[in-house]
């Protein structure tokens, strides 16, 4: 195990840095020079040029390029001169992050939850419409999609707030900045999230069912109180809300755009367990249906899926990049499109390298995974 | 006379033949509702498509319903609500919605084509050999793939387009190869490293079959239910990002249903709030039908190739 998880580990690495290669050549084929945006003196172009490095070869801008990611230095942004990429992208995480993660995580809850559903009453208008649903969902254009929104219960309905991240009324001499909310809420979140796992964790010896029913719904409303409580004392409980007043329409988005697709996987995966023999003695056990389903098929179908996920992570991450960008939402997808905007390369080779890295490291964990899931993985042929 | 007989014979053969061996397959694509449905949205997507020269032919005056340049100065203001002339109204411009969506068709058409089949060569060709002959050539060719697969189509091509102002054959070209040349070539390889290890390949290559021999009549043909839900997954790929590239990229170098939806949406902002969603509607719900039928489609074909799959 640990020789694969070394080996796959040096084949990341070698892989990552051809991947950085490969951008900086492609950012290099670009037919730009970020002076030329300035109307000024030859003599004071040179200077802007020399400032930013660009005069330097290119062996010599590549070397340097090379060794700064090495170090996770990232170089220095021409827009926000001489802020480090880094900072620019660290900054915007947060709220990128508080969009991203709770509508990927319900997204998937979501569409395992119902793939399960349709798949297990196989046939049924359910399944027929469950699908239309989700595919026409999937399938519609994300700024499009977030305009009606937006439009719907901004415009007509005036349930929510719309656009921007937060109300400035409600923020006038706030004593906390936004995105130490943002931060909190956050981590608000993650704990709950850590807490419904341990909670389901620890109960899940309980044998009676209704009882063990009764423990997790209880637990889950302990948390949700302790945790509303909790932003009750702090005294910012009014700025919080009004942060996720604003976020309800982009997670929304988010979350339509992206269930669908795990919807589908699911459904795929539980047919594909259900025609297995374990299934067929399951129920010449005379095992109830539920038990079934959930303990003997879904928990076999659950593989398949977790591999999509990685591999449907980024197109996720751009839907939820364009959203901000219908939204208002001052975050990553502000930076990234204003870097493409202003040519700010440092800002772009970034936001390149951070996709890179993520997708990667969402690779190896799939793959490590895997390997400590099913051994045949492990030992590839011959060995 | 003899030879034509020959001729309708071998052909009468040759479609019996098909029968026996896709008969099946054909049958449970064509039992799924879904499947049909997607099939009729396609089918009617092409009409659309091949309808907008016919009707500049014959109908359509060019002056007021060329969908770039046309102006209907009759009708003012733009833009302007359906009326019988115009049946989904006009833009901001004065031009004809249902003009430019018939136009839109043949790009999303194209974009889709052009980026399926390069992936699929692309992955056959890189996957393709290095499931089948491993060693040096597995390693060397995955170490591509593996660099490619850090490159997610939609969040480089929403970049590099945007900075390049790329033309639509090029974004189509540039998604079928980082797809090809990514995850879908991952994908053919470890389906052609399960097909190389059975025993029908071993008979093939006892029997004298070169490496080439193998590959087109034996391997190919395995990999082909694969390839096409991937290829149909990819057209649905393509035509999403194009539409994000040509709605962000702002200035209409070319027409498609991502820059009508962007002009749709600057008559909401600029113009009045309410009352202009003709404009929007109709390429936005164009866009969802064309991919929702590749997407069906796709799902459908996986139903029936994956065997693991068909209704018990």
């Amino acid at each position: 195990m640990a020789r694969f998880v070394l080996r796959r580990l040096v084949r990341g690495a070698v892989a990552l840095l051809l991947f950085q290669t490969l951008i900086f050549a492609l950012v290099q084929a670009l037919p730009y020079d970020f002076s030329a945006f300035f109307i000024v003196s030859p003599s004071l172009r040179a200077f802007i040029r020399e400032e930013l490095g660009l005069d330097r070869p290119l062996w010599e801008q590549y070397a340097r390029w090379m060794w700064g990611f090495v170090r996770l230095d990232l170089g220095r942004s021409f827009l926000y001169w001489p802020a480090p990429v880094s900072r620019v992208i660290l900054s915007r995480l947060p709220r990128t992050l508080l969009l991203f993660l709770p509508a990927a995580v319900l997204a998937y809850l979501f569409g395992i939850w119902l793939g399960k559903e349709i798949a297990w009453r196989r046939g049924g208008m359910l399944e027929v419409g469950a699908s239309l649903f989700s595919v026409a969902a999937y399938t519609s254009f994300a700024p499009w999609l977030g305009f009606v929104l937006l439009n719907v219960f901004g415009w007509y309905l005036r349930w929510l707030p719309y656009q921007r991240l937060v109300n400035p009324n409600v923020w006038f001499n706030a004593p906390v900045t936004v995105d130490r909310v943002l931060i909190g809420l956050l981590g608000t979140g993650g704990g709950l999230f850590a807490g419904g796992l341990g909670l389901w964790w620890a109960t899940r010896r309980i044998t009676d069912p209704l009882l063990r029913r009764a423990a997790r719904i209880g637990g889950l409303t302990a948390l949700g109180v302790a945790a509303w409580m909790g932003w009750n004392a702090s005294g910012i409980g009014p700025l919080a809300a009004d942060v996720l007043a604003h976020l309800v329409l982009p997670l929304g988005t988010v979350f339509l755009l992206s269930f669908g697709e795990t919807m589908m996987t699911m459904r795929a995966a539980m047919l594909d367990s259900l025609r297995e023999d374990y299934v067929l003695t399951a129920r010449a056990k005379g095992l109830p249906g539920r038990v079934i389903r959930d303990r003997h098929v879904a928990r076999n179908a659950i593989l398949p899926v977790l591999a999509r996920l990685a591999l449907s992570l980024p197109f996720v991450l751009v839907g939820s990049l364009v959203v901000e960008r219908v939204f208002m939402w001052h975050a990553m997808g502000q930076a990234l499109f204003d870097a493409i905007e202003f040519q700010d390369i440092p800002v772009i080779l970034g936001i390149l390298s951070v996709v890179g890295v993520l997708v990667l490291l969402a690779h190896i964990v799939l793959d490590v995974l895997y390997a400590w899931l099913d051994p045949r993985v492990r030992y590839p042929r011959g060995e | 006379m003899a030879a034509m007989v020959g001729v309708r014979r071998a052909w009468k053969q040759r479609m019996a033949a098909w029968q026996r061996r896709w008969g099946t397959e054909v049958g449970l694509f064509l039992r799924q509702p879904l499947a049909l449905i997607g099939l009729a949205l396609i089918g009617v997507f092409g009409l659309m498509a091949l309808a907008h020269p016919v009707l500049m032919a014959t109908v359509w005056n060019r002056a007021r319903f060329d969908p770039i340049v046309g102006y209907d100065a009759s009708q003012t203001p733009h833009p302007h609500p359906p009326t019988p002339q115009h049946l989904l109204g006009t833009d901001g411009f004065g031009r004809d919605v249902l003009s430019q969506l018939l136009v839109g068709t043949r790009v999303s058409f194209g974009v889709g084509l052009i980026a399926a089949a390069v992936a699929v060569l692309l992955s056959v060709l890189l996957g393709g050999t290095a499931g089948y002959f491993g060693g040096w050539a597995d390693a060397a060719l995955m170490g591509v793939a593996d660099v490619f697969v850090l490159m997610p189509p939609p969040v480089v091509l929403l970049i590099f387009g945007l900075l390049l102002r790329l033309n639509w054959p090029m974004v189509a070209l540039s998604y079928g190869v980082l797809s090809g040349l990514g995850a879908q070539a991952v994908v053919v390889k470890s389906h052609t490293l399960v097909l190389r290890n059975r025993s029908f390949i071993e008979a093939a290559r006892l029997a004298g079959g070169g490496h080439f021999h193998i590959l087109r009549k034996h391997i190919l043909p395995g990999l082909m239910p694969l390839l096409a839900a991937h290829a149909v997954f990819t057209v649905v790929g393509a035509v999403l990002t194009e539409s994000l590239l040509s709605f962000f990229s702002r200035t209409t170098y070319y027409l498609s249903w991502g820059s009508m939806i962007w002009m749709g949406q600057q008559s909401f902002r600029w113009f009045t709030l309410e009352g202009q969603w003709h404009v929007i509607l109709p390429p936005a719900f164009a866009l969802m039908g064309f991919c929702s039928a590749f997407y069906l489609v796709g799902r459908a074909l996986d139903e029936v190739f994956n065997p693991r799959l068909r209704r018990v």
